[in-house]
């Protein structure tokens, strides 16, 4: 935007509380971020058609059209810019659909400014300018492993895997964020929606679930790396299944 | 009203067509035996009189319930009131603590003119903003427990108080107490119970830290678990400082803090997490406490499709003498 080597992220940041945009944008400008706010969904929509940006930061409710509405709509007309929803709700159902609907990520709130610049940065690395991007793929592919994110099932070479919804749950965001730090309380939230007082211990036995499956060796990973202390890394290299 | 008249007027009026029809009641004696020769209008008259009768019991038996009904739904209803306006004053008096807090460390910033003081109040502000955002959370945890649908799998109960027990052993306060899990091996092990292992966890995770956070060095915490015909026992209990009579009652709602625990840090919430947990998976929850002796928490979860166990039940021997002999 400016000329520099390194031009500033347009980022898209839709919400119709002021309160909030104020102040977010004036957090994501110090951040590194050229920030473009919308107070609602049509908005939001003519500023990507107008500014083209590199990413869309979009609030769940929001009159004239609400978040999913636009991130449906962008999708539709083969936008593949990184979608990152707040949800309001934190409802189990409302993130199934975020990620169904081809969001590459969503945060609830009340959230920490921090995390949102963490996981806009992430988004962005991952994101494959022009592609379709891994979290708006209906099928995924990891070597032998094959998911199908419609119906939540995944196959081994040939062999259906038999996993609780949870896990099936973990491996969708597992495969949809692949080579990147995931931390317990981050899985735990994917898992439950909120961050539980102690409950990371949930998270391990899910992976653990995932590694039976997988028929993976934790000492050598061949699909989920443990990080110590910090969480987990799908390490196999993950591709859209068409 | 109008029912119940006609039914004793269609039962009196059997009565009287049947008698006046029926005329006299024949009693002969052929022999040694005795006939009553009843007249078929006495007869239809006494059916009438049978069928009215229990028309009119059916009527009041279903009066009588739905007086009952009504009064339970109206006692309920003032009960739900009750609850909800608690609910509310503790939200207020939580939400309010805090941003009265925020305003102050605010008035503070705009009016500082020492950097120390800024500092000092940012940092109070940030806290506080903590403060109701865990409240917040708590009670999105507590909206969403209630609605979402519960994942159940088989639960081995032992080995999940032990991972419960360690856990709270994790707790910094909890080295000076001392934890222990009993749990039976024989007659046999206990079932396995069908449940979602996960909010399990956190329902006994939070009874234990509770345990942990109302007791002292040296106060012991018990976990016990046994079989009891068609549904398993928990019970977590400490030698603490138990729960005032008159705070007990409202433990397991949402948002109540007893006196103790203003204090220490919390939202109010375990208990009723506990509850929602329990009840979701089609349990109960109990407490008992004495203050200044203990509290024990017990837990009844239903446990799934049963082989069958005979069960004797001893009673007192038949006695010969009678009763009230050995009075005083």
């Amino acid at each position: 935007m400016t000329g520099a080597p390194h031009p500033r992220p347009v980022v898209i940041l839709a919400d119709d509380d002021e309160a909030i945009t104020s102040n977010l944008a004036a957090f994501l400008d110090r951040a590194g971020f050229a920030v473009h706010v919308a107070s609602d969904g049509e908005a939001a929509l003519d500023l990507v058609e107008r500014l083209d940006p590199d990413g869309c930061v979009l609030d769940v409710l929001m009159p004239r059209a609400d978040g999913r509405e636009v991130l449906r709509r962008l999708r539709a007309s083969g936008r593949w810019l990184p979608v990152l929803l707040l949800t309001q709700v934190g409802e189990s159902g409302e993130r199934a659909m975020a990620l169904e609907e081809g969001a590459d990520d969503y945060l609830n709130k009340p959230f920490d400014p921090q995390e949102l610049v963490a996981r806009l940065r992430a988004v962005l690395r991952r994101a494959r300018p022009g592609r379709r991007p891994l979290s708006a793929a209906p099928t995924l592919r990891a070597g032998d492993l094959r998911m199908d994110r419609i119906s939540r099932r995944a196959w081994l070479i040939d062999a259906e895997l038999m996993l609780t919804p949870k896990a099936m749950l973990l491996l969708d965001y597992l495969l949809t964020h692949p080579d990147e730090l995931l931390t317990r309380d981050r899985l735990l939230e994917v898992l439950w929606g909120f961050d539980f007082p102690v409950g990371t211990r949930a998270v391990d036995n899910r992976i653990a679930e995932l590694r039976r499956a997988l028929r993976d060796d934790p000492g050598q990973p061949a699909w989920i790396e443990t990080v110590a202390g910090q969480g987990y890394r799908f390490v196999a290299r993950v591709d859209d299944g068409r | 009203m109008v029912v119940s008249r006609s039914y004793l007027l269609g039962a009196s009026a059997s009565v009287v067509a049947g008698a006046a029809l029926g005329g006299a009641l024949q009693v002969t004696v052929p022999g040694a035996r005795l006939y009553m020769e009843v007249s078929p209008g006495l007869a239809a008259g006494l059916v009438g009189l049978v069928v009215a009768g229990i028309a009119a019991a059916a009527a009041w038996v279903r009066r009588r319930a739905a007086a009952v009904t009504a009064r339970a739904l109206r006692r309920a209803a003032a009960e739900t009131a009750r609850d909800r306006q608690r609910f509310l004053l503790r939200l207020d008096h939580e939400l309010k603590n805090p941003l009265t807090a925020i305003r102050a460390g605010l008035a503070n910033v705009q009016s500082a003119e020492a950097a120390t003081g800024t500092a000092y109040a940012l940092a109070s502000v940030s806290a506080q903003t903590d403060r109701i955002t865990r409240l917040a959370g708590d009670l999105r945890k507590l909206a969403e427990l209630e609605t979402r649908p519960i994942e159940t799998a088989p639960v081995d109960l032992p080995g999940l108080l032990h991972e419960v027990a360690e856990a709270a052993n994790e707790i910094p306060a909890a080295r000076q107490r001392s934890i222990r899990v009993a749990v039976p091996r024989a007659p046999w092990p206990l079932p396995l119970l069908d449940g979602d292992r996960d909010l399990l966890f956190i329902a006994l995770q939070n009874l234990v830290a509770n345990a942990v956070k109302f007791s002292g060095p040296g106060d012991a915490v018990e976990v016990r678990a046994s079989e009891d015909g068609d549904a398993l026992l928990v019970e977590v209990a400490d030698t603490g400082a138990g729960i005032p009579p008159d705070e007990i009652g409202q433990v397991w709602e949402e948002l109540a803090r007893g006196r103790a625990a203003r204090a220490l840090p919390g939202t109010g919430i375990g208990l009723a997490l506990v509850r929602v947990i329990i009840t979701r998976h089609g349990g109960q929850a109990a407490i008992r406490s004495r203050d200044g002796q203990g509290t024990v928490v017990s837990l009844r979860l239903p446990l799934p499709g049963r082989a069958e166990t005979a069960l004797v039940v001893a009673g007192p021997r038949q006695r010969r003498d009678t009763p009230g002999k050995a009075a005083p």
